[in-house]
C-alpha cells in the first residue's frame, strides 16, 4: 500500500480546500487513514488587554470548529473516516512536528492560502517540504 | 495645526493600527503607542485638551476592564500560592526602581516613586495572551500565574491611589462614593440591566462610564486617582460580565474602537524620540532596575509554586504594559514627571512587554496537553448557516 497514513493541513482558505479535496481522493485511492490538522495561529502578541486575545480567541474558536464540522461532513459525504486536530503555533513548524510524531507518510497541504502570520501559505508549503520527515504533496 | 486637523490625523492613525495589528499579528494597543510616536514627534503635535481628556478617561475604563476581566473563583482557589508570588513581583521592583531613580538618576521621591510603579507591574494581557495561546491557562501552572499576575495589579493600582493622595475634605465624599458603587453596582446591575439593558442605545454602558466619570472627578476634588476604586469596581462587576458575555462584548466594541487608541496614542504621542535617544545608558539602566529585582525576588518562590516552570513564571512576570503606561501617563499628566522621564518610563514599558515575552516563549514555554477539534467549545452560540470562510491574513 503506497500510503498508510495521511496528513493534511486545513485553514479553510481556498487552497485548503482544494488540498482536502484531494486528500479525500487519495483515501478514496489507498484506503489510508486521514487525519485533518487545523493550526490555530499565534493571539495577538504584546496585548494590552485582555478583552483584546477573549474576543481573538473567541473568533478563533468559532471559526475552527465551523471548519472541523464541514471537514467531518465532506468526509461523511466522501465515505471517508476522518479524525480533525487542533493545535495552536506557527503553521509549517506545528505540520512538520505533528507529521513526525504521528507517524504519516504523506503530508497534503494547499499552497497561496493564508495562514495566519506566514501571510502565504507558500512559504509554509516550502517550509514543511523542507522539514517534513515524509513525503509533501502541495496542491496548487 | 487645529483640533479638527490633528482629529483627523489620529482617526486615519488609530485606522492604519488597526489593518497593521490584524496584518502583522501584533496588539492593536502596541502598535497605536507605536505609531503615537512617529506621530507626534514627526509632527511635532502637542497633545491637545481634548485627546488629554479622552486618553484620561480611557485610562479609568481600561483599569475598570482589567479589573472586570479578573478570573475571581480561580483567584479565590489560588490565592494562598500566588500572593506571595505577586506581592514580591510588586515590592522588589517598585523598591529597586524607585531607589536607582532617587539615588543614581536624582528624580525627585514623587518621581521615583512614579518610576517604581511604573516598572513594578505585570501585564494581564500578555500573560493571559501567553498562556491561552499554549493551553497553560488550563493548568496549574497558568492559573497560578494569572492570579499572582492579579496580585501584582491590585498593588500597583492601589499605589496609584494611596501614595500622591493629599487629603482634602472631598477625600470623605471620594471614599464614601467609592464604596457605595462597590457595594451598590453589583446589587443594582441586574435590575437595571434587565430593565434598561440590550437596547442598542446602551444604558447600561451609559451607567458604567457615569460612575467612572463621577469617580474620576471626586478623585481629583480629592487631590487622588480613581484607579483603584474603578478597578475594584471591575472586579465586583466581574461575574456580572461572565453571566452576561454580550455586555461585556459591547463594552469592548465602544472601548477598543473610540476610546483605548486615544489613550495609546496619547501615550505615544507624548514620548520625546530625541530624549530617549541622548538616554539610551538610562534606559537600560531602568531596564534592568526592573528585570533584576523581579527575577531575584519571583524566581525562588516561582520553584516552589510552580515548579518546573520556575523560569518561565519568572519571565512572565516580568512583562509590563498597560499599568505601567497608565502610571505614566498619571506621572505625566499631574506634573510629577516631564517628558523625558515620561519617554524613559515608556520605553522600558515596552521593552519589558516584548523582551521577557520573546525569550519565555522561545526558550522556556512548557507544552500543555493538545486538544482534538471536536473537544473544542464554542465560546459563543453558532448559527448552522455559518460556515468559515477565510478572507485573508485575518487572524
Amino acid at each position: 500500500m503506497p500510503f498508510e497514513r495521511i496528513l493534511v493541513a486545513i485553514d479553510g482558505s481556498e487552497a485548503s480546500d482544494r488540498a482536502f479535496a484531494k486528500a479525500l481522493e487519495l483515501v478514496e485511492v489507498t484506503a489510508a487513514r486521514l487525519t485533518a490538522l487545523a493550526i490555530e495561529g499565534p493571539l495577538p502578541a504584546y496585548a494590552a488587554t485582555v478583552g483584546e486575545v477573549d474576543e481573538v480567541k473567541r473568533e478563533k474558536d468559532q471559526f475552527f470548529n465551523a471548519l472541523a464540522a464541514r471537514s467531518r461532513e465532506q468526509a461523511e459525504k466522501a465515505g471517508v473516516e476522518l479524525t480533525v486536530e487542533l493545535r495552536a503555533g506557527h503553521a509549517a513548524e506545528v505540520i512538520s512536528d505533528f507529521a513526525a510524531g504521528g507517524g504519516f507518510d504523506l503530508v497534503v497541504l494547499g499552497h497561496r492560502g493564508h495562514f495566519l502570520r506566514d501571510h502565504l501559505l507558500g512559504s509554509t508549503a516550502d517550509r514543511v517540504a523542507e522539514n517534513a520527515p515524509c513525503p509533501v504533496m502541495i496542491v496548487r | 495645526m487645529s483640533d479638527i486637523a490633528i482629529a483627523a490625523l489620529l482617526a486615519g492613525t488609530i485606522l492604519v493600527a488597526s489593518t497593521i495589528s490584524v496584518e502583522v499579528g501584533l496588539s492593536v494597543a502596541l502598535i497605536e503607542l507605536l505609531l503615537g510616536v512617529i506621530v507626534g514627534n514627526a509632527f511635532h503635535l502637542d497633545v491637545p485638551t481634548w485627546l488629554a481628556f479622552l486618553g484620561s478617561f480611557a485610562g479609568i475604563v481600561l483599569t475598570f476592564q482589567a479589573g472586570a476581566e479578573v478570573d475571581v473563583p480561580q483567584f479565590r482557589r489560588e490565592w494562598r500560592a500566588s500572593l506571595s508570588i505577586g506581592l514580591v513581583s510588586f515590592l522588589a521592583p517598585f523598591a529597586v526602581v524607585a531607589t536607582v531613580c532617587y539615588y543614581a538618576l536624582d528624580w525627585n521621591h514623587r518621581q521615583a516613586e512614579i518610576g517604581g510603579l511604573a516598572l513594578s507591574t505585570t501585564s494581564l494581557a500578555v500573560v493571559y495572551a501567553v498562556l491561552v495561546e499554549t493551553g497553560l491557562n488550563r493548568e496549574l501552572v497558568g492559573k497560578r500565574l494569572m492570579s499572582a499576575t492579579f496580585v501584582t495589579d491590585i498593588a500597583t493600582v492601589a499605589g496609584l491611589t494611596v501614595l500622591f493622595v493629599k487629603p482634602t475634605v472631598w477625600a470623605i465624599p471620594f471614599v464614601l462614593v467609592s464604596v457605595a458603587l462597590i457595594v451598590g453596582l453589583p446589587l443594582a446591575s441586574p435590575w437595571f440591566f434587565r430593565r434598561y439593558g440590550d437596547r442598542v442605545i446602551e444604558p447600561e454602558i451609559k451607567l458604567v462610564f457615569a460612575s467612572l466619570f463621577l469617580l474620576m472627578w471626586l478623585g481629583s476634588r480629592a487631590n487622588s486617582q480613581a484607579a483603584l476604586p474603578a478597578f475594584i469596581l471591575g472586579l465586583v462587576m466581574s461575574g456580572h460580565y461572565v453571566r452576561h458575555r454580550k455586555e461585556q462584548e459591547r463594552m469592548r466594541v465602544v472601548a477598543f474602537a473610540f476610546l483605548t487608541p486615544f489613550f495609546f496614542l496619547k501615550g505615544g504621542m507624548s514620548v520625546s524620540a530625541g530624549a530617549l535617544w541622548a538616554n539610551l545608558g538610562i534606559l537600560a539602566l531602568l531596564f534592568v532596575a526592573k528585570m533584576v529585582p523581579k527575577f531575584g525576588a519571583v524566581y525562588p518562590l516561582a520553584r516552589r509554586y510552580t515548579a518546573p516552570h520556575a523560569t518561565f513564571t519568572t519571565l512572565l512576570m516580568s512583562t509590563g504594559l498597560t499599568f505601567g503606561t497608565i502610571t505614566s501617563l498619571y506621572g505625566l499628566n499631574a506634573g510629577i514627571i516631564d517628558r523625558t522621564q515620561f519617554s524613559l518610563l515608556i520605553a522600558v514599558v515596552v521593552l519589558s512587554a516584548i523582551v521577557p515575552t520573546a525569550i519565555a516563549q522561545r526558550f522556556f514555554q512548557p507544552h500543555a496537553e493538545p486538544r482534538e477539534a471536536s473537544g473544542v467549545r464554542p465560546v459563543a452560540p453558532m448559527s448552522p448557516s455559518q460556515t468559515p470562510v477565510r478572507e485573508g491574513a485575518g487572524s
